[in-house]
């Protein structure tokens, strides 16, 4: 093959895979999905809901601060990466039940803190940003 | 009797030079033969007084067969070979894309609902087989099989070791936490560190394979590749690797590791893991005994630097979200 034409195609081709695997999560089908709860408080505590499913979801969201939270991590079916959790702030780290809500205690967060989950492998991931 | 000295290309190992030395001192007015690895070169003695270029291609039919070629001059053989790298690289690429556009796709994420049985975690193993998890377990597996077949080009039997001991070790270390219960944590930064140890494998072994270390055959005798090729030959090695890949970082083999915990029984730990693994094995075994035969095809050198490019890619992957896993890069990925 042409090495031009090779150097030409594989640049593309690794542009692609940039934009399959960027970070960048899209905002619009975020908000658009039906299944994703906001965030609520309830007898004084804010539950944040995350689904671990092939990835989590919301992969961002902001949450309120200085208020004593709870992640409520649902899980239905899911037996890849995602269901094995660690968020190395907390030392958590646990293997969800293919099935069911997992109520993960993160304590009273503070202005500016930042809350970050993964899976056990790392390819994975959600943010949960504190704000005033 | 006159000396010839021979450039030689496909050198990739060390047994090479045995393989070579045995066919060519086989052939009839070869009186002996020397196969220096570092130099690329062939020399020998040989009474029948013809030209080196017809000598050349004599002894090239007679070890083409197994992917050595003889040349009096060098330059064009190294031109071949380069032409085959810029092939490569979009192939491999284009495989790499396919591989994370079906991880991006969600097709792979319907749920199986209810209580796992084999049947489920069967189909479990299969799903697992092609998804994330291949980015370690299926390019470590395709890297090693691809080395295997490059240096033994019939040695399908370290292969069918690496399955058993894959097979075996599900089976009954999914007893054994049948057994022993919720006792036993699974630790993650134990598995992550392995998936980490298992890319950088993955990364030295697919750079090899596309030949960016050809330059200087040497490079192959040092080192992680000397004791690579030391024990590949072994028959313990082999299992000791289809053993090791339990603890590779994989969600789908830690839920299942959970759930073979919760199990109960020897008995249903044991089923659980072992269709699980039996699940992942069609893909697996693709991956390796198609590694096997395309070596021994006339597209080999393309499907090893193939391989090579498919290899670093997954290598750099699992790499990058290991570390990410550990907490010492921020996350890159998000497929």
């Amino acid at each position: 093959m042409n090495k031009t034409a090779s150097i030409i195609i594989a640049i593309g081709l690794v542009i692609g895979i940039g934009f399959i695997l960027s970070n960048k999560k899209n905002v619009e089908e975020v908000t658009k999905a039906p299944q994703i709860e906001q965030s609520y408080i309830k007898d004084g505590v804010q539950y944040i809901p995350i689904i671990a499913k092939g990835g989590y979801l919301p992969r961002t969201s902001i949450a309120q601060s200085d208020i004593p939270t709870k992640l409520v991590v649902k899980t239905n079916g899911t037996y890849d990466c995602s269901s094995s959790l660690v968020i190395r702030s907390l030392n958590y780290q646990k293997i969800l039940p293919n099935t069911g809500e997992t109520i993960i205690d993160v304590g009273t967060p503070k202005d500016g803190e930042k809350l970050l989950g993964l899976c056990s492998m790392g390819m994975y991931s959600f943010e949960v940003a504190f704000k005033v | 009797m006159s000396k010839y000295t021979f450039h030689v290309t496909g050198t990739h190992c060390a047994s090479c030079k045995i393989l070579i030395e045995d066919i060519l001192g086989d052939q009839g007015g070869v009186k002996s033969v020397e196969v220096n690895l570092k130099k690329q070169i062939v020399e020998l003695e040989d009474d029948t007084d013809q030209s080196a270029e017809d000598l050349a291609k004599v002894l090239t039919t007679k070890i083409i067969g197994n992917g050595y070629t003889l040349s009096v001059d060098k330059k064009e053989k190294e031109k071949n070979s380069d032409n085959i790298i810029w092939t490569a690289i979009p192939i491999g690429l284009v495989f790499l894309v396919l591989f994370f556009l079906l991880q991006k796709s969600g097709i792979l994420n319907f749920g199986i609902g209810g209580k796992v049985t084999p049947a489920t975690s069967f189909i479990i193993g299969l799903i697992a087989s092609v998804s994330s998890c291949l980015a370690v377990v299926g390019g470590l597996v395709l890297s090693l099989s691809a080395k295997i077949s490059q240096d033994d080009k019939s040695d399908t039997k370290t292969i069918v070791l690496f399955h058993t001991g894959r097979l075996v070790s599900f089976a009954l270390l999914g007893g054994v936490l049948g057994i022993v219960g919720e006792a036993v944590g699974v630790n993650f930064t134990f598995a992550t560190i392995l998936g980490i140890i298992a890319s950088v494998v993955m990364l030295l072994l697919g750079l090899n394979l596309a030949g960016v270390f050809a330059k200087s055959a040497v490079a192959f005798d040092s080192g992680i590749f000397k004791f690579f090729r030391k024990v590949e030959h072994k028959n313990f090695a082999p299992l000791l690797v289809g053993f090791g890949t339990f603890f590779l970082p994989c969600g789908f083999t830690q839920s299942m590791q959970v759930t073979a915990l919760s199990s109960g029984s020897f008995t249903s730990g044991f089923l659980i893991m072992f269709a699980f693994a039996l699940g992942t094995l069609p893909m697996l075994a693709l991956l390796s005994f198609g590694s096997a035969s395309f070596a021994q095809s006339k597209h080999a050198p393309l499907f090893f630097k193939s391989a090579g490019v498919v290899v670093i890619g997954l290598g750099i992957f699992a790499l990058l979200s290991g570390l990410a896993g550990l907490g010492i890069i921020n996350p890159i990925f998000n497929i």
